[in-house]
């Protein structure tokens, strides 16, 4: 009997070992180890065996039976791994073939720009504030050091639509509206449309986009202006750009300058963008005139403060070197899917 | 203001090239505009002396030339016939360049050699008004003084530039030469010397001559005049045409000339009139009576209303004060007695003057800007040296000055530490004092605190934050080192309306869509377009008064306009489709015609087309932004001309317009060249915005399985789903989980006029799993609602 055993795992073994698939080894297992297998069918022999025999061979069956199992275990992984790789083979890909695209739109580069920048000054506490399109020819001109007859009135073509009513020329009408209704420490930005009477061309629209920054506190000097525009200008040109303070004039700051940053085309050596000079032109700014601040409460002689407005079209522009401003507006698909 | 460097240099040493001298004066504050040097154009052309002339062996009108060119003798070949022995004539040598662009080589002319070009008044470029004689038919034939080999520049006076330097409204001081000397003169460090204003008189009384009258001191705060007799009419002398023409005006006579030299080199506008025009020998400065006419000097003719500032005669207008004299007083060839003005005119009438009128002049420019009222005498007095120097007149004795007070120098006393206070660097106080003392604000200090007597010509100096950028200007900007704000830190917030619409567009990008940005304005026909009534409220729009052109013309009241005109550009430029919003406002008045600021409502816009876009697309575009404010939204059928009268839908939220959408009327689509289906959206994001979710608070999870039922059913084809909806919600009860339409059919297989619609509900308790009874029970009480709003159970 125990040698019939032995045979009988010997086959099992055999037999599993050249089975080819899935279904060969089960049929194996039913073969042998099934209820109506060969295994099973010794084991009801065992009554036949005297009792010294019954326990060694009944503890040589439970042994080769588990030899068969773990063969057959064993067998089947090295089969499912066999089909995994065959199915696997089958499936390959052509892996330069395009990919499918979910189609996602794209914000205008005005917006993605004023993103960028909201975020820059919202890092050093600038609240983003709003201000009406339509202002009065106070908040626009008067509260900002422009009485009617100032020649700086010139500077700017102005859309009237009614008598002391009129569509903001810049974005400082806000801080007029913002040192009204908020006491210092104030650091505000406020982005917004602006309005001119220029005729449409390449580098005039009569629509645009500012962005003006007010700061007001105690001991505000030109150099913490200077440190915010640095900050500014890095993010925006690259870690190594340069600020330069050159004097200029508008009627709501005092001292005024022009701000220019190193070209970041060029590294400030001078080219074409720069017209050689190293250097662009980027906004304008100033410390806050003091008649503007005691126009609006707040005594000059406590607080000083500084303020700059930036051309959004103009950062937009050079930064995605978009020659023509017109392109911004006509919002043609070909243009808004480059960005 | 446009000077010549050599101009300049009458008045300061310039110790620089001119490159440095411009990069100094634009980090001084005064930016350089252009900087064109004269010389640039010529090159190797000199004054050659004809010695020897011989006629060309094969031509009947060339001649050959011998030309002495300073070092060497020429052979120059030539065909004008004016050239003669022993002429001086500009001769371009071989490698030379020429203004007019020509590049002059040796060569043969007829087998002849020759080595250069003999050259016209017009072949460099010149008329008699540079040189005299330049004008003729041939060769230019030189002044017999000049020096047989100098170089033509040399002699034309082209080594200089002209330099254009760009005047800030602060600065009307520095709009004349004087002014920019005085600076040049700072950021040099060097010598500034005054012109003179010495001049001899030659008796008589001016009162004999002339009545001067200002009625309108509140527009003229200063008249000042003088007579010169004996006026010798000629041409100036070539200094003095140079000055005038750098500065791109035409010289014209001695006279003229030095009027408008006194304004260049001084700032102040001066005008002379012909004696003999001024009838009965009076002038009166008033205002001009409604209607009354002028003809100017540049023979147009002016009706004139009261705001409008004269200078009268004792019959007519004679001048429009600032801006332009007038022809019948103008100065001729003839005239022999002249009457010359310097005044301050207020400087908003020159200009409401010059701006009703048309008309803009070198003079009314300055006055608009102002002119300094102590700077008049000054001014005469330079004119009257002129006079004296050109000696081309008799300056009869007295003064006419009629003025109302002059007002003297203004005292300001700031501490030099609240100077260094603003703009944040340590200046030593003995620089300030410096500084402020060569830029003429006379500064003494004391224990720290300036003293600084401000003449009226710095009208524009009025306190420390003045001071500062004076002070600043000259010692360098450079000196400005950024740090980090010295202040409390702060935290940046965003406006709610700006993260909402934030939101938003970032919900519709990751839809496909583009964001579009258009004008704010919109042609005054858009709404005729739309076929929007004329009793809509959207009719009153806020007008500019001084558009650009119509199609700019109004503020707009919607979006759909802008949007269709995108929607439009793209489709002419065969995109096949396009998917696109526009975040804006509109701007609704409160009054018309407005007297206050419009309300500026928030408002957006969604445009579709192609890409199968439908009308239901466009309305999952609207329900997943209204969702993110609001649940419980009902739409209803749209009354919009503009739009499918069948296929728009305003979505509503409490009795109150969210949204109107749908497909665009194809008569208005095809106004805008869009003849395929066009889809719009209309988002009023200002009503929108007043909803919102609120903080959201968690719901425990479900503990107990759901229960699915679908209901499949017939009813007439015209019947709202919403309605069944609704039916559905109803019978179910507050067992209700979401109620899903899954199926609508109609065609074969369903009765005509008949539609089948699917729906799947599921239901859940929160207290136990359902039975089969429950769902039975809840599932009769649908069909019965259903059945009540005419839909039947389907088998």
């Amino acid at each position: 009997m125990k040698q019939q055993l032995e045979q009988i795992k010997n086959q099992a073994i055999e037999e599993l070992k050249s089975a080819a698939d899935l279904k060969a080894v089960d049929d194996v297992r039913v073969k042998y180890l099934g209820k109506k297998g060969e295994l099973t069918a010794i084991l009801k022999q065992m009554g036949g065996l005297s009792p010294e025999e019954r326990p060694i061979v009944g503890q040589l069956a439970n042994k080769i039976r588990a030899e068969i199992e773990e063969t057959l275990t064993e067998t089947l992984a090295t089969l499912k791994d066999k089909e995994t790789e065959q199915r696997l083979a089958a499936e390959t890909l052509d892996i330069t073939m395009p990919g499918k695209k979910t189609a996602e739109g794209g914000l205008h580069p005005l917006s993605i720009v004023l993103d960028d920048m909201i975020d820059i000054f919202r890092s050093m506490g600038f609240d983003i504030v709003d201000g009406p399109e339509v202002e009065t020819d106070y908040y626009n001109f008067e509260a900002l050091n422009v009485p009617a007859d100032h020649p700086a009135r010139d500077m700017q073509d102005t859309f009237y639509l009614a008598e002391g009513l009129l569509l903001r020329t810049q974005t400082s009408a806000a801080q007029i509206r913002t040192m009204e209704t908020r006491k210092p420490p104030i650091r505000i930005l406020c982005p917004g449309r602006v309005y001119r009477a220029d005729e449409v061309d390449a580098t005039h629209s009569p629509v645009f986009h500012q962005i003006e920054g007010l700061v007001v506190d105690k001991g505000i000097t030109m150099c913490d202006l200077k440190g915010v525009l640095e900050q500014f200008a890095r993010e925006i040109y690259g870690p190594e750009t340069k600020v330069k303070f050159r004097p200029s004039f508008f009627p709501f700051t005092e001292p005024s300058v022009e701000v220019d940053v190193s070209c970041s085309e060029c590294g400030g050596v001078g080219c074409r963008v720069c017209k050689g000079s190293g250097w662009i032109e980027i906004l304008g700014a100033g410390m806050v005139h003091p008649r503007v601040l005691s126009a609006c409460g707040i005594d000059p002689e406590e607080y000083s403060g500084f303020a700059f407005g930036i051309g959004l079209d103009r950062i937009t522009t050079t930064r995605y070197k978009i020659s023509d401003i017109r392109n911004l507006f006509e919002n043609d698909l070909r243009f808004l899917e480059q960005f | 203001m446009k000077v010549s460097l050599s101009w300049l240099k009458r008045y300061v040493d310039i110790n620089v090239p001119v490159e440095e001298l411009c990069d100094r004066m634009t980090l001084a504050g005064f930016e350089i505009e252009e900087c064109v040097d004269l010389s640039a154009n010529m090159s190797n052309v000199v004054v050659g002396k004809v010695v020897k002339m011989e006629r060309h062996p094969d031509s009947d009108h060339l001649w050959i030339c011998q030309v002495d060119v300073g070092d060497r003798v020429e052979q120059i070949v030539t065909g004008a016939q004016n050239v003669f022995e022993g002429a001086l004539v500009p001769a371009a040598l071989h490698d030379s360049h020429l203004p007019n662009g020509a590049h002059i080589k040796k060569g043969k002319l007829r087998g002849v050699e020759s080595n250069g070009m003999l050259c016209s008044g017009e072949e460099l470029m010149l008329t008699d008004a540079d040189y005299e004689g330049a004008s003729i038919y041939g060769i230019m034939i030189m002044n017999k003084n000049e020096t047989v080999g100098a170089d033509m520049r040399e002699v034309l006076g082209l080594f200089d530039w002209i330099i254009d330097f760009k005047i800030t409204a602060n600065r009307p001081d520095c709009q004349c030469a004087l002014g920019v000397a005085k600076e040049v003169a700072v950021v040099l460090g060097t010598k500034f010397s005054e012109p003179t204003t010495d001049y001899k008189t030659s008796g008589e009384d001016i009162n004999d001559y002339i009545k001067v009258s200002v009625k309108d001191y509140d527009l003229c705060p200063r008249y000042l005049g003088r007579v010169v007799k004996n006026v010798r009419i000629g041409e100036s002398p070539e200094w003095l045409k140079k000055c005038v023409s750098a500065a791109g005006m035409r010289p014209i006579n001695n006279i003229v000339d030095i009027t408008n030299f006194v304004m260049l080199e001084t700032g102040q506008p001066m005008h002379a009139f012909d004696y003999r025009d001024i009838k009965n020998s009076e002038i009166i400065v008033r205002r001009a009576t409604d209607g009354e006419m002028i003809t100017t000097l540049d023979e147009k003719e002016h009706t004139l209303t009261s705001e409008m500032l004269v200078i009268a005669d004792g019959e007519n207008p004679s001048c429009l004060a600032g801006i332009m004299g007038g022809l019948n007083s103008e100065i001729k060839d003839d005239t022999t007695t002249i009457f010359f003005e310097a005044a301050k005119f207020r400087r908003d009438n020159v200009r409401k003057t010059g701006r009703a009128l048309g008309m803009r002049t070198e003079s009314s420019a300055r006055f608009e800007r102002g002119v300094d009222i102590n700077n008049v005498e000054y001014a005469m007095n330079r004119a009257l040296s002129l006079i004296s120097e050109l000696d081309c007149g008799d300056i009869v004795d007295g003064v006419i000055d009629l003025n109302e007070g002059l007002p003297a120098p203004r005292t300001l006393n700031v501490k030099a530490s609240d100077i260094c206070a603003l703009v944040g660097v340590e200046v030593p106080t003995e620089k300030i004092v410096e500084i402020l003392n060569s830029l003429h604000l006379a500064t003494t200090e004391q224990n720290g605190m300036l003293t600084v007597s401000v003449p009226s010509i710095r009208d524009d100096v009025e306190g420390k934050a003045d001071l500062a950028e004076e002070v600043m200007r000259i010692y360098g900007y450079d000196h400005i080192i950024g740090k980090p704000m010295n202040s409390v830190i702060m935290r940046g917030k965003k406006l709610p309306e700006r993260i909402n619409a934030d939101k938003i567009k970032s919900l519709l990008v990751g839809k496909g869509l583009y964001e579009a940005v258009t004008y704010s304005f919109i042609g005054s026909k858009a709404l005729d377009t739309l076929g929007i009534s004329e009793n809509d409220e959207r009719r009153n729009a806020v007008k500019l008064l001084n558009p650009l052109g119509d199609e700019y013309s109004v503020m707009r009241t919607q979006l759909v306009t802008s949007m269709l005109t995108v929607l439009a550009t793209n489709y002419n430029r065969k995109q096949p489709a396009a998917a696109m919003f526009e975040v804006s406002k509109v701007f609704v008045p409160k009054q018309l015609p407005v007297t206050e600021q419009p309300l500026e409502v928030p408002q957006m816009s969604i445009g579709l087309y192609g890409n199968d876009a439908d009308f239901f697309t466009l309305k999952g575009f609207v329900e997943d932004i209204l969702d993110i404010f609001c649940d419980g939204v009902s739409y209803e059928r749209a009354n919009e001309n503009y739009y499918h009268p069948g296929r728009s839908a305003v979505a509503v939220k409490d009795g109150k317009t969210l949204a109107v959408f749908g497909e665009i009327h194809p008569a208005v689509a095809e106004k805008y060249g869009l003849d395929t289906k066009t889809y719009v959206a209309e988002i009023k994001l200002g009503t929108l915005y007043e909803f919102s979710r609120g903080p959201v608070i968690f719901a425990p999870l479900p503990k107990f399985p759901a229960i699915e039922r679908d209901f499949a059913m017939l009813c007439d084809a015209s019947l709202p789903v919403a309605t069944l909806e609704s039916a559905i919600r109803q019978g179910a009860g507050k067992l209700l989980e979401k109620v899903e339409l899954f199926d609508v059919y109609m065609g074969e297989q369903i009765e005509k006029g008949k539609k089948s619609v699917a729906y799947r509900v599921t239901l859940r308790s929160k207290e136990a799993t359902l039975t089969d009874e429950d769902s039975a029970k809840i599932s009769k009480k649908i069909i019965n609602r259903l059945e009540s709003v005419g839909a039947v159970l389907r088998g």
